[in-house]
């Protein structure tokens, strides 16, 4: 197995363990400023329309409000990808878009001044299907995306951003196949991650141009180095507080961000914008929505030879990030299935609802899901067992494909093989596995079924990241890296590398806080990539203090660097461990040891997780059990056991495995309101649906870095909703393939209710 | 929550007093987990100048039991409920149903009187006034019902007239299938109703200056058989999506009478009296219980998106009846 | 309107982790509003903010605190009707002069029953008014005691097992 380290791979008590359980960590929703104003917005009644009178002097009346911003005087600052979205706009594109905005002493006074604010609508007609908007005759969002129609490049991907995945003959590809599937499914639940906690910003202005924002994310640098372009270049210092979870729809908090920085400008005072839950859930972030519309030839082997289609990628009122989806998600489908010949094209369209943005899964989900149910088609036509065909078909070191930035990378990271196996082994697979569209068990009726998806993303060594580590006199070390904490346990990971390259307690790591004007550039914890790309940077800065400590220890210990050892504070000749010094002795008491690590971008190592479930359906009822679920992976070297374990079974949390059985967003169309924007319609798992859970995970090493690492995370969410359509599908002996299987589609597809119609 | 005056009450006198001078601008308060809900969201036209709070009238909980049967206080916690010996196992009925309820710390605050009087929960009646607006319906005496044309897959199958909204407590349906009778009280006087008569289309029938006091429920018949099925997305959190009550009493393995009772598929509690009929005096096994089960949604005349009901109302009326031969 | 004035409380006094608070009713930003919840109450004007709100319906347990021993939802309380009640909130849960945790704290810390930990301080208020009932709880009982709580890392397996680590160390 792995080496035997002392911290890594051990069991070890988070950093900010005892913080969240005495209740002192810091949330964005705890903290005050003096002079501090409270931000509300007004929202739209309807999902499409031009503001054409809007009046403030009513609301600006009111005791203790003092600022009411709209279209006509917000600063013309723009986001989105390309910059698209300004503060206010003086049309809505969803039941919920902003309208104006209120600073005042209190969020309650905030909240009765918008309701003196006076708007005049003219309404235009909405749309709201992905292929609709994109008819020549569509309503428009906006004006400068004929057809609703987002360009599909991303600059920091650069000019070759991947759009498509073209290459080879698919027509000569479908001549060669024995087998072809075709169809349109879609995965457009456009469901909520719904991190516990809402999102919230607090801003400062200190001068004219330095701007102080604080807040929870999940990416603590990304209000600086991203939102900086966005608003005319202020110089932003972002402080990150601990954030109640994200899983990616937090890694920055973009418009709330620009109301309480429009607000702080205005009113010369610091604002806090914090949205409610049910903001959280109808103005937020929501999954992109996924259609496919396509076919898949494959051989009776399970060798695939063509895929062909499009993919219509749906973000609602705006682009945050889809276009980075697209690219990743159309990178994740090549390591997914090898293949020759490709014409996968997509459009990314604007509908009128709340709009979507970065999401856990991250394009490859959701691109996926959609895919499934016509691969299963093709896998069933073949009589393949999908295990097979998913080891067959996942990329294995030596082969390539194309990634987001549309360079073509040679994978240098694992067969995982072995996993898949020990996976399938655990589960019982070829027990449970009677065949396409054959039950598990039958009892009754109960129907038991069971389903595998795997999945995986070469983006774990995405992104540059920077880190410093100081070692200091008293034998203690502080590492400087932009992390904030969102639940993944990385501040604390991070620290178990610095202890292990410098051989000291735990106790004496120190992280500094998540601020902008402290540390080193660091893109964010996405991707997975916080074990391998972040952990590299620390790994190599400790490495490098080490260095510079034991070259200032060896003239004292008469001894040339490479001969000497550092472990508690002391450093001493390997042979000689009872004679050594103290750090302070090494390098005195008013000096310190800087090192400098650095990570530069590398897509040549995706990761990997297949995931196992067996559901159990209740004919009778249409209720579905998620009886068991089994993930499998190899993560090269286990830095954390509990955080990662935490990290897998988050597959049953953030708009992950539950799409496929009763989470979704849902939206009215004859109206355009989103309906269960509250946490009761909105469908979540509780404690007493946990499904028995196990992973199995294999620890074989990879060539990442020293402890030859690498993250998960992210992808745990993505291989579960195509594996319980093909589970539910066995238990019945009917395919069904529409997200999610509420019981309306069980009883539909098992032919036991009509429709009814309107009264 | 937009401001409210809020006053404790010590008598139910004290209470009529306030509603009186109050006329339509106060609401009582008991465990609030409904109220504040609907208060925070501004979902009404009207928003309340003051909140009366009962919890503090005294003698208004409390759980007794005679040999007319039980008698339960109006603001006694639905975890008292739970917790009772001697609810448990002759009224085993309203334990289920109680102990059902949402979570255990609402369970901890909320009331039986509440549970009774809470409000409908459809998605349109409820949307937050926040968000864009909140949206006028023939329940708020302006606007159509937007189920009709909307998502309706948690609305009424049957009994619905304007309104097609379901009945959210299943406390009612339970206390239905036990025949209870509810106390109101008035100024100077009280009126005691079957719980059949407590609801409307549109929600209880309780008077602006009327507070519902007291629940009583007769001893059930000896070696009745109870059952309460609740089927929902959730075991925890959510209303039912359909949910079934039934006592019934055999003899010799023949029926000799029922009740039972359907929630979630109708504005109200609904008695499904065909279901009664078609199994009383019969044996019960798989094939009278399947007929009852037709019977009971005989009348059902589903909306475009909620026809599935009926398979579950089917299946749990079916089950309900068959759990009583074990 | 002159039978109102008498009964309505000019000030609610309260306990909070054993400290008396005596708050003035009124609209001023050192008083309570009627319309204020408890949750706003302990985290804006006492400055605990160990107790969390995470969707101010009622419907995912952050902001669960104990009101006279039992687990309540204090974003659905009205902090003018908790007059002479004795509240705890995690803060309180720590031995105030030695700093020493509670058995479930130290078990959430041992098994990382955590990921973000905002649901983090709700859980243990009610899995210590549980283990005060029950000292032996089981799997089954301790799922039923969290079962309105929300957890979106999906931190549930972690939890039970530190909640039965907490019961079998003894309260």
């Amino acid at each position: 197995m792995s080496k035997e380290y002392r911290f890594i791979g051990k069991r070890t008590p988070r950093k900010d363990a005892l913080e969240i359980v005495t209740g002192k960590a810091t949330y964005i929703g705890d903290i005050k400023k003096p002079e501090l104003l409270y931000g509300k917005i007004l929202r739209s009644p309807y999902p499409h329309a031009e503001i054409t009178r809007i009046k403030t002097d009513k609301s600006e009346a009111l005791h203790g409000v003092a600022a009411v911003l709209t279209y006509k005087n917000v600063p013309d600052w723009r986001t989105g990808i390309p910059r698209h979205v300004p503060v206010l706009d003086r049309k809505v594109r969803f039941v919920g878009d902003a309208v104006a905005i209120v600073a005042a002493e209190t969020a309650e006074i905030a909240s009765e001044a918008l309701d003196l604010i006076e708007v005049e609508y003219e309404q235009l007609p909405p749309v709201y299907d992905v292929e609709e908007a994109i008819e020549p005759d569509a309503p428009q969002l906006h004006a400068d995306f004929p057809r609703n129609l987002m360009p599909l490049d991303i600059p920091t991907f650069g000019p070759k951003t991947l759009s498509e995945v073209v290459m080879g003959d698919v027509e000569k590809g479908f001549d060669e196949a024995d087998v072809i599937a075709e169809g349109t499914y879609g995965y457009e639940n456009i469901a909520n991650p719904l991190p516990i906690e809402p999102p919230g910003v607090i801003a400062r202005w200190e001068d004219e141009n330095r701007l102080t924002v604080w807040s929870g994310t999940q990416c603590a640098s990304w209000h600086r180095f991203i939102m900086q372009s966005k608003m005319g270049f202020p110089d932003i210092r972002a402080i990150d507080t601990q954030c109640g979870g994200s899983f990616g729809s937090k890694n920055y908090a973009p418009l709330p961000l620009f109301y309480a920085a429009a607000l702080a400008k205005v009113t010369g005072r610091p604002v806090k914008v914090c949205f409610t839950k049910e903001e959280h859930f109808g103005a937020f972030v929501l999954r992109l929505g996924s259609r496919f519309r396509g076919k898949i030839g494959i051989k009776k082997d399970g060798t695939v030879t063509a895929v062909s289609g499009v993919w219509f990628v749906d973000t609602g009122a705006f682009s945050d990030m889809a276009q980075a989806q697209v690219a990743v998600g159309c990178g994740e489908a090549q390591l997914m299935l090898r293949c020759p010949n490709w014409d996968l094209r997509t459009r990314l369209v604007c509908t009128n609802r709340s709009a979507s943005g970065v999401v856990r899964g991250f394009g490859g989900q959701e691109l996926e899901s959609a895919l499934s149910p016509i691969l299963t088609m093709a896998m069933e036509k073949a009589s393949l067992d999908p295990v097979e065909f998913f080891k067959k078909n996942y990329v294995k070191p030596g082969e390539g494909y194309f990634w987001r930035e549309g360079n073509y990378w040679v994978s240098r990271g694992r067969d995982y093989s072995e996993a898949i196996d020990s996976g399938a082994r655990a589960f019982g697979w070829n027990e449970k596995w009677k065949g396409w569209l054959k039950p598990t068990a039958v009892n009754g009726a109960k129907r038991t079924g069971v389903g595998v998806g795997i999945h995986g993303n070469a983006d774990v060594g995405e992104d540059e990241s920077e880190a410093y580590v100081r070692l200091n006199p008293d034998a203690t070390a502080t590492i400087y890296v932009n992390i904030s904490e969102s639940g993944m346990g990385q501040r604390s990971s991070l620290c178990k590398m610095a202890a292990e390259v410098l051989q000291l307690p735990l106790a004496r790591i120190h992280i500094t806080p998540a601020d902008t004007m402290v540390n080193p550039f660091e893109f964010g914890l996405v991707g997975s990539r916080g074990t391998y790309a972040v952990g590299s940077a620390v790994i190599e800065a400790a490495e490098d203090a080490r260095q510079k400590l034991l070259e200032l220890a060896a003239p004292k210990l008469e001894a040339a660097p490479e001969d000497l050892e550092t472990r508690d504070g002391s450093i001493y000749r390997k042979e000689r461990p009872e004679a050594g010094i103290s750090w302070s002795g090494a390098m005195g008491i008013m000096r310190t040891c800087m090192g400098f690590g650095r990570f530069e971008p590398d897509y040549s190592v995706p990761n990997f997780l297949i995931q196992f479930v067996e559901v159990e359906v209740d004919t009778e009822t249409g209720r579905v059990d998620l009886r068991q679920v089994l993930s499998a992976t190899d993560v090269g070297q286990i830095i954390d056991p509990l955080s990662l374990e935490g990290q897998l079974h988050g597959a049953l949390g953030s708009a992950g495995i539950d799409t496929a059985l009763f989470e979704e967003s849902i939206l009215d169309r004859t109206t355009g309101h989103m309906l269960n924007i509250n946490m009761i319609d909105y469908k979540w798992r509780t404690f007493l649906e946990l499904p028995r859970f196990e992973n199995v995970i294999l620890e074989t090493p990879l060539p990442t870095h020293r402890f030859k690492a690498i993250g998960v995370g992210e992808i745990a969410t993505s291989p579960g909703p195509g594996a319980v359509l093909m589970a539910v599908s066995n238990a019945l002996g009917v395919k069904v393939s529409e997200y999610p299987l509420t019981p309306d589609k069980i009883l539909r597809a098992l032919g036991k209710t009509g429709r009814g119609k309107t009264v | 929550m937009r401001s409210f005056k809020h006053h404790n009450v010590y008598s139910l006198e004290e209470a009529f007093t306030l509603l009186r001078d109050y006329k339509s601008r106060a609401r009582l308060i008991a465990g609030g987990t409904d109220l504040l809900g609907t208060l925070k969201n501004d979902i009404r036209l009207e928003y309340p100048e003051a909140l009366i709070n009962i919890k503090t009238i005294p003698d208004l909980n409390g759980i007794k039991e005679d040999n007319e049967g039980l008698k339960i206080g109006a603001l006694t916690r639905l975890i008292h409920i739970v917790r009772s010996s001697v609810i448990e196992g002759k009224y085993g009925l309203l334990k289920e149903a109680a102990g059902s309820v949402g979570t255990p710390e609402i369970r901890n605050m909320g009331t039986i009187g509440g549970n009774l009087c809470q409000d409908t929960r459809c998605w349109y009646y409820r949307y937050p006034n926040q968000m864009g607006g909140r949206i006028l319906c023939f329940r708020k005496g302006e606007g159509p019902c937007h189920a009709i044309k909307g998502d309706n897959r948690y609305h009424a199958i049957m009994g619905g007239k304007g309104c097609y909204a379901v009945c959210p407590s299943d406390i009612a349906i339970a206390l239905t299938a036990l025949d209870a009778e509810l106390s109101v009280a008035h100024k100077g006087g009280e009126r005691v109703l079957p719980i059949t008569d407590f609801y409307q289309t549109l929600g209880h029938i309780l008077k602006p200056d009327e507070i519902l006091t007291k629940i009583r429920i007769p001893q059930p018949p000896d070696n009745a058989a109870q059952a309460f099925l609740k089927y929902r997305l959730r075991e925890s959190v959510d209303f039912s999506i359909v949910s079934v009550a039934s006592v019934i009493t055999m003899k010799d393995g023949i029926c000799k009478d029922t009740r039972i009772v359907l929630g979630a598929v109708a504005p109200t509690p609904f008695r499904a009296l065909a279901a009664e009929e078609s199994i009383r005096g019969k044996t019960l096994d798989a094939t009278t219980a399947e007929a009852a089960a037709e019977a009971a949604v005989s009348i059902a005349k589903p909306l475009s998106m909620n026809a599935y009901k009926i398979e579950i109302t089917k299946t749990l009326v079916k089950r309900a009846l068959l759990s009583s031969l074990a | 309107m002159s039978s109102m004035k008498e009964e309505d409380r000019e000030k609610i006094a309260f306990t909070v982790n054993g400290v008396s608070y005596e708050l003035e009713v009124g609209n001023q930003p050192y008083q309570i509003a009627p319309s204020h919840t408890l949750a706003h109450t302990l985290r804006e004007t006492l400055g605990l903010t160990g107790t969390k709100v995470g969707c101010d319906q009622g419907a995912c347990g952050s902001c669960t605190v104990l009101m006279d021993g039992d687990p309540v939802l204090s974003c659905m309380t009205l902090t003018v009707e908790c007059h002479g009640r004795s509240i705890i909130t995690i803060e309180g849960l720590q031995d105030r002069q030695t700093g020493k945790l509670n058995p479930l704290q130290q078990a959430f810390i041992d098994n990382t029953a955590f990921q973000c930990g905002f649901c983090t301080p709700g859980m243990i208020m009610a899995a210590k008014s549980l283990l005060e009932k029950n000292p032996t709880p089981n799997k089954q009982d301790v799922k039923e005691a969290l079962a309105g709580h929300y957890c979106r890392c999906i931190s549930h397996y972690h939890v039970v097992e530190a909640v039965l680590e907490a019961a079998k160390k003894g309260r």
